[in-house]
């Protein structure tokens, strides 16, 4: 009974028919969701916890196959292909589709270091572009003006919020076709989450963006689209002001007015 | 009585056997380090280290053979047993995981860590020593190096699973290799960690006895050839100790004094480590 939007615009993703089972789970933790991803937008995942919209999140970068014996069915296309398929080079995937923990994750090297990991991975050498490329990234991620002065300090010295957006300039710096948000700001203050928020909408003008939140003022902050996920299911996708003010699907209605969840 | 009194006093008891147990410990602990310290410093002077051993009852002679023998075969087992213990550990944490293997390797390593030392010295002594025909450092710093293992693969293992899953998620949503996700970001977090473990390793094997006493045997005489018995301090803290000579009786305390200081000092270095890495973060 899903009510999905058709999206005209061009798509960055498109899921369909996607199933998803954890290893030793007797049924699937997401059944037939089929979504299109617009790209240079933002799509936020909304629902109740244990609904699946991380799990979901995480199958666009095969980040489950970190963890022997969970399965996929179905499709998601990314650049003409289906990303599930066995041969899917997922370290190339991952540089294409990059992802933003719920938790800052600054490694535990210099600022400078974070942020060239990804580019050095890739194999640039070159000092010149290496530093042009960390202080592009920063700036990008509002983070250069606070840094500049102590690129070659720990970067486990800054805060939470600046780790944050440490890691989103090491997402960007490799300059991914996506960007996936998991909870970005769930563990920061309301001014860090200001800036984050602020960010995620300046960075769709490059990156297609996919977002889970719990917070649903949030999704309706930043979001061009918005997906309601119940159960494993999508339940409805749309523009974000019409799914808020006018969910065509009762379950909607009732979460997003707070009757469950 | 009340209860409550009952309590209290039930309470005041424990407290002071506890009390009590923990200054009869440390008692015998002070006492020890006092004796050592004591005739240790009365027993130093530069020629222990200028001089090798001699025949008792000689002005010029020393622990330089000694001091040397044991730097090299604890510098051997060093060599042999961290990057092979570090290997394991990281097989453990990273790869075999919680899997039925790395259960097996832990529970033996363990087994392992308890095993007398002395066994460790006589399997090495069946499977070096007796091909070889004779005693070498090789085969004191194999058994020495075998002792360490379980240690270091042990706190490797612990302090790898220490660092958290999602500082290595996020490496490899950056499309990092598993081994580069090891090499860069997992042994970065626990450098710390694993130094300690290193260091503690060295430490207590520094100590041991039995395990050389048929493997590089002992010698009077400075020498550094690896292939010959070699001289440590503490086979040589042995022989001397039980000599009815008093001066080879007072470098006996040398011996001990400096073997002492040395693995406090590891110790201690271990600690600051581990204490000093953590407040970083």
């Amino acid at each position: 009974m899903a009510s999905i939007i058709d999206i005209k615009e061009e798509c960055a993703l498109h899921v369909r028919d996607f199933e998803f089972t954890y290893k030793g789970a007797a049924s699937p933790s997401l059944k037939k969701i089929t979504m299109p991803i617009a790209k240079h937008a933002v799509t936020a995942l909304i629902g109740p916890s244990g609904c699946g919209k991380t799990t979901l999140l995480r199958s666009f970068n095969r980040m489950h196959d970190l963890y022997p014996g969970n399965t996929y069915a179905g499709e998601i296309e990314f650049e003409g292909r289906n990303i599930l398929g066995a041969k899917e080079d997922l370290i190339h995937l991952r540089t294409k589709i990059g992802m933003i923990f719920q938790k800052p994750t600054a490694f535990p090297m210099s600022i400078f270091d974070n942020v060239a990991y990804g580019m050095r991975l890739q194999g640039i050498k070159n000092k010149t572009e290496l530093s042009d490329r960390v202080e592009k990234a920063l700036q990008d991620a509002a983070l250069w003006k606070e840094v500049q002065d102590r690129l070659k300090h720990d970067a486990n010295g800054l805060s939470g919020g600046q780790q944050q957006r440490l890691c989103i300039a090491r997402a960007i710096a490799v300059e991914p076709e996506v960007l996936l948000f998991d909870e970005p700001t769930s563990a920061l203050d309301p001014i860090s989450t200001q800036g984050i928020e602020k960010l995620v909408i300046e960075l769709k003008e490059r990156v297609s963006i996919i977002i889970v939140t719990h917070n649903m003022q949030q999704a309706a902050r930043v979001s061009d689209y918005t997906g309601f996920m119940y159960l494993g299911e999508l339940i409805e996708l749309g523009h974000t002001e019409e799914l808020f003010v006018t969910p065509k699907e009762k379950l909607t209605q009732e979460y997003i007015t707070g009757k469950f969840g | 009585m009340t209860a409550t009194q009952k309590r209290i006093i039930m309470n005041r008891v424990a407290l002071t056997f506890s009390t009590l147990s923990t200054l009869i410990a440390l008692a015998f602990l002070f006492w020890i380090l006092a004796i050592l310290v004591m005739k240790g410093v009365d027993a130093l002077n530069w020629n222990i280290f200028i001089y090798e051993g001699s025949p008792p009852g000689y002005e010029d002679s020393g622990l330089k053979h000694a001091l040397v023998g044991q730097l090299i075969l604890v510098g051997l087992a060093t060599l042999i047993g961290v990057p092979l213990g570090i290997m394991a550990g990281t097989y453990l944490s990273e790869y075999g995981k919680n899997s039925k293997l790395a259960h097996t390797i832990r529970d033996i390593s363990d087994i392992m860590m308890s095993a007398p030392s002395i066994v460790i010295g006589a399997f090495v002594y069946a499977v070096v020593v007796m091909p070889m025909g004779h005693f070498s450092a090789w085969a004191g710093a194999i058994a020495l190096g075998i002792i360490m293992i379980p240690i270091i693969l042990r706190t490797t293992d612990d302090m790898l699973q220490l660092v958290p899953g999602t500082l290595r998620e996020a490496a490899f949503a950056l499309g990092a290799p598993k081994y580069k996700v090891i090499k860069d970001v997992v042994y970065r977090g626990a450098k710390a960690g694993i130094l300690t473990g290193v260091l503690l390793g060295i430490a207590r094997v520094a100590g041991e006895t039995a395990p050389l006493l048929f493997t590089s045997f002992n010698d009077n005489f400075f020498t550094t050839d690896l292939n010959e018995a070699m001289p440590s301090l503490t086979v040589t803290m042995f022989n001397y100790a039980i000599s009815p000579y008093e001066d080879w009786q007072q470098l006996g305390w040398a011996a001990a004094f400096i073997l002492s200081m040395f693995i406090l000092g590891l110790n201690i270095l271990g600690r600051l480590i581990l204490f000093f890495g953590k407040k970083r973060k």
